[in-house]
C-alpha cells in the first residue's frame, strides 16, 4: 500500500507526459498534412481538384471501414449506407424544405442522427454474443439493399433511381471545398489514430483476435461493436453530407452495396488495420479510376479486381505494410517499438466477506439433443475452497464449467453467485457477478503484447482511456505474482504469439485473476507446465484461497496435483456426480481408483 | 388465389434451384461463395450464347451447368483453396472473383441488356388456372434437382465422403478421405449448380452483366435460415419465397423485393440456428 501512495502522483505525471507525445507527433504530421493540402490547390487543374474533393470524403468512409474491419474485425459492407444517409439528408433538406446555414445545420444534424439510430439498429440485429462474424457481415449488406430500395421507393421525394439534383448549395470557389474536405478528412484521420493507438484502440485488436475471450473477460463485445459502427455511422453522414453539398447531385448508388466494396477493396488494397493505408489507398484508386473510366472503363475495373484478389490471396495485409518494411531498411531507428508498461499494485478492493455464498448449484442439467451430458448436479462452494472436479474424458467437467460461466449454457437448473441468480446473462454479466474463467487451451490475444493483454484484462477495473494509453499497468497481487514469478514481467513488450506454450498459460492465468473474481474457474489450467512452474502456481493457487478466500474451482487430470492442493473434491461420471468429498475421502476410494482404471482400459480399446 | 399459391410454389422452385449452389459450397466448405451471383451470370450469359449460336433452347441447362463446372474446379484450385484458414478473406477473395467475371462479360458481350429465347412459351391450363407453362416446368425441374442433389449426397461414394466431411473434416481426414478432392469437386458442384440456374432463369427475366447480383443476397438469407439440409431449404424457400409473393401482391413491389432479406435478418437474431436446427 505504501508503494501505492508514492505511486500515485508519479502515475499522473507520466500518463501526461505519454499523452502529450504521443498528440505532438499527430499534430505535425497533422499540420504538415494541412501545408500540403491547402497549397495542392494552386498546382493542380480544376478537373483533378474536382475528383480529388470526392476522394478525399470517401477517404475518410474508407477510414471507418479500416475502424470497424481491419481493426475489430468486423467485415462490413454497408458503410456506404450512412454516407448516402447523409448526402441524401441534405439533398432532400435544400430540395424540400429550404436553404441557408440553418437549414444546412438541420440537414447535417438530421442526417448524422439518422445514420447514427440506423447503425444502433443494425448493431443490435448484428452483434450479440454468439452472432457469427458472417451473419454481421450479411446484416450490413443487406442495410445498403434496404436503404438503396427506400430511396427509390421514395417517387419524386427522393428522385427514385434518378436521384436529386440542382438543389440550391453554397457555390463556393472550388478551392474552398477542398480545403474543406481536406480538413475534415486530417482531422478524423488524426482523431481515429488517437484512437486506435490508445488503451481502448487494443481492446479493438483484442476483440478482432479473440471475441470469446473478451467477453469471458467481462468486457461488453457487443455494446463496444455497436457504438463504433454508430460513430462510424456518423462519420459515414458528414462525409455524405459534404459530398452532396459539393456535387449538388445524389443518387441511390451512393448509399449501394457498390461502392460498399469498393472501400472494401481500397482498405484491403491500402493494407487493413494501418488506417493511412486505407486512405492513401482510397485517394489513389478513386483518383486513377476517375481518370481511366472515360478511355478504359472496363479494363481499369477488371485490373482492379484482379489485383484485389491477388492482394487477398498473397498479401493479406495489404500494400502499407510492404511500404512500411522499404522505409525501416532505409531509415534505421524509424521502428515503432511496443513500450512495457511500469507494473504497479492495483488499489485493493474492500471484498466484504458476507454470508452470502459464493456458488450454489442446484438442479444444473444440460443435453445436445437427446445426449444427456450434464444430469442433476447439486453442489456448493464456499469461501476460501479448492474444489477440484476430477472424472475420465466426456464426464461433462468442461460442459459444466461451461454452465458456470456463461448462463445461456445450460438446458435447465439454477445457478446462484453470491446470492444472485446467474439468469441467462452472458459471459461478461458473469464476470461482473464475480465468476474468472481460464480456458483448457491457452486463449490469449496473439498480436498484442503481453502488457496489453494484460490491461484488456483490467477493462472492467480500469476503464481504458480512448484518446491515450496508461504508461503504468496496475494488477492485483495475485496476477502480478504471477507475472513475476514465471517471468512474463520481463517480457511485457513480446507479442503473446512469440511465448512459449507454458508462459501463454500463465499469461491467460494472469489475465483471469486480474479481474479480482471472487470464483475463479480454472480447466487444466497446468497442462503442458513443466514440474518446476506447476508447483509454483499450486503454491499460487492455494494462497488465493487462503489468503484471499477465494473459491476456485479446477478441472484436473493429475490426481498427484489434486491430491496436493485441493481442500475438496467433486468426481464426475457420466454426467452425474459420483462423490463429493474431502481429498482422503475421495481419491483415495475405490470407485475413483475403478473408474480411472476402467476408463483407461477403455481408452486402450477404443483409442484410434 | 389459387394464382397466388401457384406463383409462391414456383418462386420457391425457382429460390430453391438458384440457392441451392451456395448451400453445397457453405456446408462442405464452410465458405461463402460471394462469386455466386457471378456464376449465375455465367449461365445467364450461357443461355444467350446458345440462343446466339441457334442451338436448342434446352441445350443452355446443361451447357451451362458444364461452363460452370469447369470454372469452378479452376476457381478452387486457384482461389479458394489456398483461403482455407481464412473463411472472412475468402468472401472478399470469391466477391474479387465476381467483379473480374463481371467486367470479363461487360468486355466480351457488352454492358447492354440481352434477351435469351425461351425453351417453350405460353400458359397451359393447370388446376383450372391459366398459367405460364416455363414457370411449372421450373418447378418440375427444381424438384428433380432436389432429388438428384439428394440422391448424389445419400446413394455415391462422393456424398458419402462429402457428408463424412461436413460433420467433421479433420476426423474424415484421419479416416483417409480426400477432403482436398472433395472441396474441388463440391465447389465445381456449387458453380455448376449455380450456372445451371443462371441458365434456368433468363428466359423469365433479361440477361446483363449484374444480373447475379440480386439473387446472391436473397440466397445467401435462404441458407443461412435453412441450415445445410436439402428439405430445409426447400422449406425455407417456401416460406420465405411466399411471404416475397405475398408482400410484393398486396402491399408493394419494392418492398417484396426487400422481404426476404428483412424478415431472415430478424429469424437470425431470434434464431442464430437457422429455423430447422436445434
Amino acid at each position: 500500500m505504501v508503494e501505492q501512495v508514492q505511486n500515485g502522483p508519479a502515475k499522473g505525471r507520466r500518463t501526461a507526459a505519454r499523452r502529450r507525445s504521443d498528440l505532438a507527433n499527430v499534430l505535425k504530421v497533422s499540420v504538415a498534412a494541412l501545408v500540403v493540402l491547402g497549397v495542392a490547390p494552386f498546382f493542380l487543374d480544376i478537373y483533378t481538384i474536382n475528383i480529388l474533393i470526392r476522394a478525399l470524403l470517401l477517404a475518410a468512409l474508407a477510414l471507418t471501414v479500416d475502424l470497424l474491419w481491419g481493426y475489430t474485425g468486423i467485415l462490413t459492407f454497408g458503410q456506404s449506407a450512412f454516407f448516402g444517409i447523409g448526402a441524401y439528408a441534405c439533398a432532400l433538406v435544400f430540395t424540400h424544405w429550404g436553404f441557408g446555414a440553418g437549414w444546412a445545420i438541420l440537414a447535417l444534424a438530421l442526417g448524422i442522427l439518422t445514420a447514427m439510430a440506423v447503425a444502433a439498429l443494425v448493431g443490435w440485429l448484428a452483434f450479440y454474443h454468439g452472432a457469427s462474424p458472417l451473419y454481421g457481415s450479411i446484416v450490413t449488406l443487406a442495410l445498403t439493399i434496404v436503404v438503396t430500395q427506400i430511396i427509390y421507393a421514395g417517387g419524386r421525394t427522393t428522385g427514385s433511381s434518378s436521384g436529386l439534383s440542382g438543389f440550391p448549395t453554397y457555390y463556393w470557389p472550388l478551392e474552398t471545398w477542398f480545403w474543406i474536405a481536406g480538413a475534415f478528412l486530417v482531422v478524423v484521420t488524426a482523431l481515429a489514430w488517437l484512437f486506435v493507438h490508445s488503451d481502448m484502440g487494443r481492446v479493438l485488436v483484442a476483440i478482432r483476435e479473440n471475441e470469446n475471450r473478451c467477453a469471458y473477460l467481462g468486457i461488453p463485445v457487443s455494446r463496444i461493436k455497436i457504438l463504433l459502427l454508430v460513430a462510424s455511422g456518423a462519420i459515414g453522414a458528414i462525409a455524405g453530407f459534404g459530398y452532396a453539398a459539393f456535387t449538388n447531385v445524389v443518387a441511390p448508388e451512393l448509399a449501394g452495396f457498390l461502392l460498399g466494396t469498393e472501400l472494401l477493396i481500397w482498405v484491403a488494397l491500402g493494407g487493413r488495420g494501418t488506417l493511412i493505408g486505407p486512405v492513401i489507398g482510397a485517394i489513389l484508386i478513386d483518383v486513377t479510376s476517375s481518370y481511366l473510366s472515360g478511355s478504359l472503363p472496363f479494363y481499369w475495373k477488371l485490373l482492379v479486381g484482379i489485383l484485389f484478389v491477388v492482394v487477398i490471396v498473397a498479401l493479406p495485409q495489404g500494400l502499407m505494410p510492404e511500404v512500411t518494411k522499404i522505409w525501416r531498411r532505409f531509415v534505421p531507428g524509424a521502428r515503432r517499438k511496443a513500450e512495457a508498461p511500469k507494473l504497479e499494485p492495483a488499489p485493493a478492493r474492500g471484498v466484504v466477506h458476507g454470508k452470502e455464498q459464493p456458488l450454489t448449484v442446484r438442479g444444473v442439467h444440460r443435453h445436445f439433443g437427446s445426449l444427456q451430458v450434464l444430469q442433476g448436479i447439486d453442489f456448493e462452494a464456499k469461501e476460501g475452497e479448492l474444489l477440484s472436479l476430477v472424472g475420465p474424458n466426456g464426464a461433462g467437467k468442461t460442459t459444466l464449467i461451461r454452465c458456470l460461466a456463461d448462463g445461456y449454457e445450460r438446458s435447465g437448473g439454477d445457478i446462484t453467485i453470491f446470492g444472485k441468480d446467474l439468469g441467462r446473462w452472458p459471459p461478461e454479466r458473469c464476470v461482473a457477478l464475480g465468476i474468472g474463467r481460464k480456458f483448457q487451451t491457452a486463449n490469449v490475444f496473439a498480436t498484442l503484447t503481453v502488457g496489453e493483454c494484460l490491461r484488456v484484462a483490467r477493462y472492467r477495473m480500469a476503464p481504458p482511456s480512448i484518446w491515450t494509453s496508461d504508461t503504468t499497468l496496475g494488477l492485483p497481487e495475485a496476477a502480478l505474482r504471477i507475472v513475476e514469478e514465471t517471468g512474463l514481467a520481463q517480457s511485457l513488450d513480446t507479442e503473446a504469439r512469440h511465448l512459449a506454450h507454458g508462459q501463454k498459460q500463465a499469461l491467460e492465468l494472469a489475465m483471469v485473476l486480474a479481474l479480482e473474481p471472487r470464483i475463479v474457474l480454472l480447466d487444466e489450467p497446468t497442462a503442458g507446465l513443466t514440474r518446476v512452474e506447476r508447483e509454483r502456481i499450486g503454491a499460487i493457487l492455494t494462497s488465493l484461497t487462503e489468503r484471499e478466500r477465494l473459491s476456485i474451482l479446477l478441472v484436473e487430470h493429475d490426481l498427484d496435483f489434486v491430491r496436493e492442493i485441493s481442500s475438496r473434491v467433486i468426481v464426475l461420471h457420466q454426467g452425474k456426480i459420483l462423490l463429493d468429498g474431502s481429498v482422503e475421502e475421495v481419491v483415495d476410494s475405490e470407485l475413483v481408483r475403478e473408474i480411472y482404471a476402467g476408463t483407461a482400459l477403455n481408452l486402450k480399446g477404443d483409442g484410434p | 388465389m389459387g394464382v397466388l399459391l401457384l406463383d409462391i410454389v414456383t418462386t420457391a422452385a425457382i429460390l430453391f434451384a438458384v440457392a441451392s449452389g451456395l448451400m453445397i459450397i457453405l456446408g462442405v466448405m464452410k465458405l461463402i461463395n460471394f462469386a455466386h451471383g457471378a456464376f449465375l451470370t455465367i449461365g445467364g450469359y450461357a443461355a444467350f450464347a446458345t440462343t446466339q449460336l441457334g442451338w436448342n433452347p434446352w441445350l443452355a441447362i446443361p451447357f451451362a451447368a458444364l461452363v460452370g463446372f469447369i470454372l469452378g474446379l479452376i476457381v478452387e484450385r486457384v482461389i479458394v483453396r489456398p483461403l482455407y484458414a481464412r473463411p472472412l478473406d475468402a468472401i472478399l477473395a470469391t466477391w474479387g472473383l465476381g467483379i473480374i467475371i463481371g467486367q470479363v462479360i461487360t468486355i466480351v458481350f457488352g454492358r447492354q441488356v440481352q434477351f435469351v429465347q425461351s425453351p417453350i412459351s405460353g400458359a397451359i391450363e393447370f388446376l383450372g388456372y391459366s398459367y405460364s407453362t416455363y414457370r411449372l416446368i421450373l418447378v418440375a425441374l427444381a424438384a428433380l434437382l432436389a432429388v438428384a442433389l439428394t440422391a448424389l449426397f445419400y446413394f455415391t461414394r462422393f456424398g458419402l465422403n462429402a457428408r463424412a466431411v461436413i460433420m467433421n473434416e479433420d476426423l474424415a481426414r484421419g479416416l483417409g478421405i480426400d477432403s482436398t478432392r472433395v472441396r474441388l469437386i463440391t465447389f465445381g458442384l456449387g458453380a455448376a449448380l449455380a450456372s445451371m440456374a443462371g441458365a434456368l432463369i433468363t428466359p423469365l427475366i433479361s440477361v446483363d452483366p449484374n444480373l447475379g447480383l440480386p439473387w446472391l443476397i436473397n440466397s445467401f438469407m435462404l441458407v443461412l435460415v435453412s441450415g445445410i439440409s436439402i428439405p430445409s431449404l426447400i422449406v425455407a424457400s417456401l416460406i420465405l419465397g411466399g411471404a416475397q409473393v405475398v408482400v410484393s401482391t398486396y402491399v408493394s413491389a419494392i418492398l417484396g423485393g426487400l422481404t426476404i432479406v428483412v424478415l431472415a435478418a430478424v429469424i437470425l437474431r431470434i434464431r442464430p440456428q437457422g429455423l430447422f436446427s436445434g
